[in-house]
């Protein structure tokens, strides 16, 4: 069985404006992945592509305005997308466990490092807390933080960024999840520390057996790192498939943009290193939202495109999937 | 740090600040427009009279030197005398010190027990019907002028309905107060077992209270709000509910995280709360700090009036070393510092 499979997610934005008026940012528009025991997908797009967004979805923490409007998510055959949070509670921190980018203000500052893990172990995992306490100490000794007794009394703000996002990792293992989502793991930190973590997170990952969802600005990391690879824009997945086969035959124009435009470990962080505003989510234009961008767009384009599958398990969501080269001259934004 | 290190700190900090109060009111109170002069002399008196007086309490002598006469006395621990009654000041102050803690006991507690629950549970739930109808009652809390708040009570509670007693101080005039103690009618009343005197000091003590409650629990209902609201949009929320922390324990968190800043904002609440107290005594005939400050003002007492905010500046002080010992409890990023 999949272990998490989102079909055709929609998350908007629902507000009232100063008019009363209601007003709807389309912020995920019809996002469909999934992903197997034991694989790690990365997702990469620009900044407000809707990564986080996705991953916030798939776990029921959108806060209004923010709201699920149409698809399913299901992790191992079941539906999250309507589960009561008290219910949605046992499975998060316990079956599906999250890496967040702000490990030093996310921890709570008032409880000590190894009492937040203890915690986290009671309540989805019980059993004695002595047993807890072991099982912290082990986690954190698998995440390679020094000397384990005295760094569980550590306070929060004592830790440095790093060794927060091993804790923030240790916090993840506790309780043997199924699925890890790490989203912008390492993007607060020094870039030495950050390929630290990232060889961490790998050595973890294989060890013990996570499907894991990463979520990234970074190409390189997706290369050196991911078995699959989700491309986002405007909240959209516009090409899926197997690292080698995305790499090695991009077939979606915004795919071989970022291609393109990443030399190895490439920081992307801004849509200006690809040119071109983000689509606004108010007012998406019909058809492909990267029309105004697109090198190849014609009038097609502004119809509702559908996923072509280019390869095996290689979809792009273009209207010239796959036959980019030969596709005619009449093109809009030459 | 040590606590007494702490302790030491903060009064080689506050000393200067002392010093600067007692300054500042001397000179306020002496160009303020003031004079007693006239009132202690009379209506019927002579200027030889007028200069004799000047001279007896020393206002012809140049400011500088009133001044050092007097932050001399005030190191010694001296307050002087009233001009008017010819009581120490110290003493006067210290009996009604108590008395109005007792009022601003009460009347804050009570505030903070009912605003802190109600503007967190308002933040829960922000825009929720329960968060509008208490935005509604506090936007009242804060717009009511104190001393019309009191007026209206008594009219209603008292003239209308007869439940209270007459405003007319502490205690029912037929009951004999109980022997001091603590200076606390009703805590007296209770130490010596004179069950008679504490019913009625706490009857007369329950539309004071309710004022001050009313007014100090508004700015805490919204305080208390923005503050939770801010902690439940944190990282560490945001992250609590990532782990699946139940619901029961993400409150606890709130409230942990949000203990701090609430309790210094009661804190500066109370040592605003001046104004408000001396209106609310005046009004209850209450006879406490307040009251005695308003009336010193009001008559010229220079000495009274020096006295008076001397010590409001010296409890704002402890007020605060107070707040930084109790938040350096429950915090563990704070340094006694
Ligand atoms: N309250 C809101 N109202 C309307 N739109 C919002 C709101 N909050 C976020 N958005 C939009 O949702 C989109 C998705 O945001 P998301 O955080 O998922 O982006 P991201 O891909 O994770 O970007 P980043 O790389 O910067 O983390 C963004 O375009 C953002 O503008
Ligand atoms: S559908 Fe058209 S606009 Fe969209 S990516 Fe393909 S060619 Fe470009
Ligand atoms: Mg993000």
């Amino acid at each position: 069985m999949t272990l998490l499979k989102v079909e055709d997610l929609h998350t908007h934005f629902i507000s009232r404006d100063l008019d009363n008026q209601i007003c709807i940012a389309k912020a995920l528009n019809g996002v469909s992945f999934s992903l197997e025991a034991g694989r790690v997908l990365g997702i990469v797009g620009e900044t407000g592509a809707g990564k986080s967004l996705t991953a916030q979805s798939i776990v029921g923490l959108l806060r209004p305005p923010a709201k699920i409007v149409a698809g399913s998510v299901r992790f191992e055959g079941r539906e999250l997308t309507d589960m009561p949070d008290a219910e949605l509670n046992r499975i998060r921190g316990n079956n599906i466990a999250m890496v967040v980018q702000n490990p030093r203000t996310s921890l709570d500052p008032l409880t000590r490092v190894g009492d937040q893990l203890v915690r986290l172990h009671q309540i989805h995992s019980g059993g004695p807390k002595t047993a807890s306490h072991k099982r912290a100490l082990e986690m954190m000794e698998a995440v390679g933080l020094p000397d384990p007794e005295s760094r569980a009394k550590s306070w929060p703000h004592e830790l440095s960024g790093g060794m927060a996002q091993r804790v923030l990792l240790a916090m993840a293992l506790m309780n043997s999840p199924k699925l890890l989502i790490a989203d912008e793991p390492t993007t607060g930190l020094d870039v030495t520390v950050q390929a630290q973590i990232l060889d961490l997170l790998r050595s973890l990952v294989a060890r013990f057996d996570m499907a894991t969802l990463i979520i990234t600005h970074d190409l390189g990391v997706v290369a050196h790192f991911c078995n699959d690879i989700a491309v986002m824009f405007g909240g959209s997945i516009v090409e899926t498939g197997s690292v080698r086969d995305v790499f090695a035959a991009p077939a979606h124009p915004y795919t071989r943009d970022l291609i393109a435009a990443t030399p190895e470990r490439f920081q992307m962080g801004r849509a200006k290193a690809l040119g071109g505003q983000p689509p606004d989510l108010y007012n998406l234009p019909s058809g492909c939202v990267l029309q105004s961008r697109c090198a190849y767009a014609t009038e097609l384009c502004q119809t509702t495109v559908r996923n072509a599958e280019v390869a095996e398990g290689h979809f792009a969501l273009c209207h010239y999937a796959g036959r980019l080269e030969e596709q005619p001259a009449v093109k809009i934004n030459a | 740090m040590t606590f007494q290190r702490f302790l030491l700190r903060r009064a080689l900090m506050v000393i200067p600040l002392m010093i600067g109060v007692v300054f500042i009111t001397f000179m306020l109170v002496r160009i303020g427009g003031l004079d007693p002069v006239g009132r202690l002399a009379g209506p019927t008196a002579t200027q030889a009279e007028f200069d004799s007086i000047r001279n007896n309490l020393g206002l012809d002598q140049p400011l500088w030197k009133q001044f050092s006469i007097y932050l001399g006395n005030v190191v010694r621990g001296d307050l002087g005398e009233s001009w008017l009654s010819n009581r120490s000041v110290l003493t006067d102050i210290k009996e009604r010190a108590v008395i109005s803690l007792e009022l601003l006991f009460w009347g804050v507690g009570i505030g903070a027990l009912v605003g802190v629950p109600v503007g967190l549970r308002a933040a829960f739930r922000p825009n929720g019907r329960f968060d509008q109808f208490t935005r509604v009652l506090s936007l009242f809390g804060f717009s009511i002028p104190t001393y019309w708040l009191a007026l209206v009570m008594i009219f209603v509670f008292f003239y209308l309905l007869g439940w209270s007693p007459p405003a007319i101080g502490r205690m029912s005039l037929l009951v004999t107060p109980p022997d001091m103690i603590t200076g606390s009618y009703l805590i007296d009343g209770v130490l010596t077992a004179r069950w008679d005197a504490a019913q009625s000091a706490a009857s007369q003590l329950i539309l004071p209270v309710i004022c001050l409650a009313i007014v100090s629990a508004a700015p805490i209902i919204k305080q208390t709000r923005a503050i939770a609201i801010e902690v439940l949009s944190s990282d560490t929320v945001r992250y609590a509910h990532a782990c699946g922390l139940p619901e029961r324990n993400v409150r606890k968190l709130v409230l942990r995280n949000s203990a701090v800043p609430i309790l210094t904002y009661i804190g500066t609440e109370v040592t605003g709360l001046v104004g408000t107290m001396s209106l609310i005594e005046y009004v209850f005939a209450w006879g406490g700090l307040g009251q005695y400050g308003l009336n010193a003002i009001i008559s010229g007492d220079f000495t009274a009036v020096q006295g008076y905010v001397l010590v409001l500046a010296v409890f704002s002080v402890l007020v605060f070393i107070v707040i930084d010992f109790v938040v350096y409890l429950i915090e563990p990023r704070s340094e006694l510092s």
